[in-house]
């Protein structure tokens, strides 16, 4: 029975999905588009325009530089391998005519600390110490003997041929590191090895989560600001910027609302305002602020607070008017209407329209935090960014993305506990309300007084 | 004026119900409409809603409001509560003139009026704790109110999770608990089913027999104005004008089974008759081209 329906009834206008359903497709909307990152980054033939370099090679005469870890296009790198070739064999050329070449000791230390990457890379040496060359040496040999096997990236048959030559070479003179006895000819250079990759603006998933993990709990230096003061940092701005807009707006919101004298007075220059574009007042704002967060919670505030009078007001227009009138009928004076119907009949809407403002705070956010002296969560993304250290960026991006998304989805299940009358709570919420409610209740069941 | 010959005429009175009647009008004047109208002013023109209604009410009557849909009836009742200014006229309770709404006159409006924030008993404390009642004296009033609608089961139940006739009832104790000396309801069951309705009805009057109140009922519903009401003021449309102020000769205490009496048909064919006037009949419905002739729809 079941299994018959399963492939039915996925589409029907107008009708919500059973929970086990919306469920599943709630997840689907959040693995989709992971899966497409996975499945781009992943599999070799989909994109991956670029060849990131995990062995590099310096070249006469050129003077750009490759090191480990760049990227550079598919169509370059096989002439780049090339060109180390034709280098190699021009050393092999002069090393059988017997000319010996001036330099060839110092050139040849540099060709020892070819290796220094792949060292650092399987740990064989701290990162510190890539210059060390009495380590870089045994490795040479190690390497040549098959004592050390290479992994990351591994050695290709070419390459470890390149080491046993090289240090057949090296052990005929020294077998330990001595810039005296390097050879007077020259080493033979590692061909550049490299991976097909996408293109630096966007890592693979399980880059963006090492380096996430990475920076999120890496120590500082004394006086430098860890993710997590960042991160503090932006909520404050965002925070005070909506709380302010909070504590101006509503208010003035709700009269616009209720009084046609304050809708009149208020709402067209508020509309007018709006339309503003608030980084326009950056500038303004640091002038009159000064440095620090008061111009970004300003900027904010100034973003979030003529679309939340606007928001209010019109929330506050649509109670129904029948609640006024009924409210009226039974004695109510106009104070008494504003805090005992205006105020709590519109309080789930009003709720939900801030939910939808916070939203909005959060673009704000960034921009404040550009402003001034940059800031917070958006400093790192801004200095990481020029840096094209896009790996780190996107975690952070991310976190924004998620605590935004967190916080709605917290405010959206607290309206059930908020507003229980508004009928929207789940049954798990009316649950958590009645034992919440329960000792309440037992006190006043207890209560002799009544009747 | 012709009436059914098979019915007796609607002003036919027993004895006992001609004293009643003249008891009544011996009684305070409750409520004093005089030249009331209504005129709004509409894009289209003017329209005047009601025109020159005069009525009164006395104390403890129970006064119908019935006449065709869009005749004014809302408009007369908004009037009454204060809810809406008049073009012209006035109306008094019990010698004080009307001038905005008022914890004095209660309103239990035709849709569900209930502060959804508020539980039952939240509900009807309303009235009081805005007039300044304790909430401790407002809070057992209340049970007292809920408990003569009997809904004490509910009191701590929200509006959303009680049904369309537990809702009226609620709003009928919350008018009540102010104690108001006039109660208006606006066709207050119309949006219930039939058997919901009759049961509010008789509630209504059991209501009605305990608390000191006068009622003026608006109803577009000839059975549930003869059955509750007194008097019934039939008004005419467009514009809206008192057509008849009609004394209901059904002897009270109603029941049910009053329904099919001579008396109570007599009446309402009357009302009937006058809401629509014969030979004013619906004109015969137009075949459409694509009816299906079949002899046992007829
Ligand atoms: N605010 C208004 N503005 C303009 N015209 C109005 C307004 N309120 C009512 N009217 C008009 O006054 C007339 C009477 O309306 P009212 O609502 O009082 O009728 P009603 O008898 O209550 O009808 P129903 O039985 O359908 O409730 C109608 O013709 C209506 O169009
Ligand atoms: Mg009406």
């Amino acid at each position: 029975m079941t299994e018959s329906h399963l492939f039915k009834n996925w589409f029907v206008i107008r009708r919500d999905l059973p929970p086990s359903r919306r469920l599943l497709l709630t997840c689907i909307s959040f693995l989709l588009p992971i899966a497409l990152w996975c499945f781009v980054s992943y599999v070799p033939w989909i994109w991956h325009p670029d060849i990131k370099i995990e062995l590099s090679a310096e070249r006469e005469g050129v003077t750009t530089v490759f090191t480990a870890g760049d990227h550079v296009s598919k169509g370059f790198f096989p002439e780049f391998v090339e060109a180390v070739r034709k280098d190699n064999a021009v050393v092999l050329a002069a090393r059988a005519a017997g000319t010996s070449e001036p330099g060839a000791k110092r050139k040849n230390q540099k060709l020892l600390r070819q290796l220094a990457p792949l060292a650092v890379s399987h740990d064989w040496l701290p990162y510190t110490e890539a210059q060390n060359d009495a380590v870089l040496y045994t490795l040479w040999r190690d390497i040549a003997t098959g004592k050390k096997v290479t992994k990351r990236p591994s050695l290709t048959p070419e390459n470890l041929d390149v080491v046993r030559k090289n240090w057949a070479l090296l052990a005929a003179a020294s077998a330990e590191f001595s810039f005296a006895k390097l050879p007077d000819t020259s080493l033979l250079k590692l061909i550049p090895q490299g991976k097909p990759a996408n293109p630096i603006y966007l890592p693979a998933p399980d880059e963006v989560i090492r380096t996430g993990i990475r920076d999120f709990t890496a120590k500082v230096p004394e006086g430098e600001l860890t993710m997590g003061d960042r991160y503090k940092r932006s909520l404050q701005v965002i925070f005070l910027g909506f709380l302010w807009a909070c504590l101006v707006g509503i208010p003035i919101g709700i009269l616009c609302g209720v009084f046609d004298f304050f809708s009149k007075l208020f709402e067209p220059f508020v509309d007018f305002f709006r339309y503003m574009p608030a980084p326009t007042f950056s500038t303004l704002l640091v002038a009159i602020l000064l440095a620090g967060d008061a111009p970004k919670i300003a900027l904010v505030f100034i973003g979030t607070v003529f679309q939340l009078i606007l928001v209010v007001s019109k929330t506050t227009r649509l109670l129904d008017p029948s609640l006024l009138e009924a409210a009226q009928t039974l004695g109510a004076k106009p104070r008494q209407m504003i805090t005992h119907v205006v105020i709590p009949g519109i309080l789930p809407n009003l709720y939900n329209d801030l939910r939808i403002l916070l939203g909005w705070a959060w673009t704000w956010l960034v921009i404040a935090e550009l402003i001034g002296v940059k800031s917070g969560l958006t400093e790192f993304i801004e200095t990481q960014g020029r840096f094209r250290n896009f790996d780190r960026v996107f975690p952070v991006i991310i976190l924004i993305g998620v605590t935004g998304f967190v916080m709605d989805q917290i405010l959206s299940w607290l309206h059930g506990i908020f507003f229980p009358w508004a009928g929207t709570s789940s049954s798990f919420t009316r649950n958590l309300i009645r034992i919440l409610r329960w000792p309440v209740k037992m006190i006043s069941r207890s209560n002799p007084a009544t009747p | 004026m012709k009436t059914d010959p098979l019915l007796p005429d609607y002003r036919e009175q027993t004895p006992e119900v001609a004293a009643r009647f003249a008891r009544l009008v011996k009684r305070p004047v409750a409520l004093e409409v005089s030249g009331l109208t209504k005129r709004f002013e509409t894009p289209r023109g003017i329209v005047t809603a009601l025109d020159d209604v005069s009525f009164s009410v006395h104390k403890r009557e129970l006064l119908s409001v019935i006449g065709p849909s869009g005749c004014g009836k809302s408009t007369l009742v908004r009037i009454l509560a204060g809810l809406e200014t008049p073009s012209g006229g006035e109306v008094k309770v019990y010698g004080e003139p009307v001038s905005g709404p008022g914890p004095d006159r209660g309103m239990v409006f035709q849709g569900y009026t209930l502060f959804p924030w508020r539980t039952v008993k939240e509900n009807v404390m309303f009235g009081p704790r805005m007039a300044g009642t304790s909430a401790f004296t407002a809070d057992s009033e209340a049970r007292e109110w809920i408990e003569l609608v009997g809904l004490s089961k509910f009191e701590n139940a929200y509006p959303h999770q009680l049904s369309g006739g537990m809702k009226q009832r609620v709003a009928i104790a919350r008018a009540l608990a102010n104690q108001p000396r006039v109660l208006f309801m606006d066709e207050p069951f119309g949006a219930l089913d039939a058997q919901t309705r009759c049961q509010m009805q008789s509630y209504l009057l059991e209501i009605w027999k305990n608390v000191d109140i006068t009622i003026v009922f608006i109803t577009h519903d000839l059975d549930e104005a003869v059955f509750l009401s007194d008097r019934i003021l039939v008004l005419d449309a467009n514009p809206g004008r008192v057509r008849e102020v009609v004394e209901v000769p059904v002897p009270r205490p109603r029941s049910t089974e009053q329904l099919f009496d001579p008396s109570f048909l007599g009446v309402r064919k009357h009302i009937d008759n006058l809401i629509h006037p014969p030979g004013q009949e619906q004109k015969e419905a137009p075949v459409l081209r694509m009816a299906v002739a079949d002899p046992d729809v007829v």
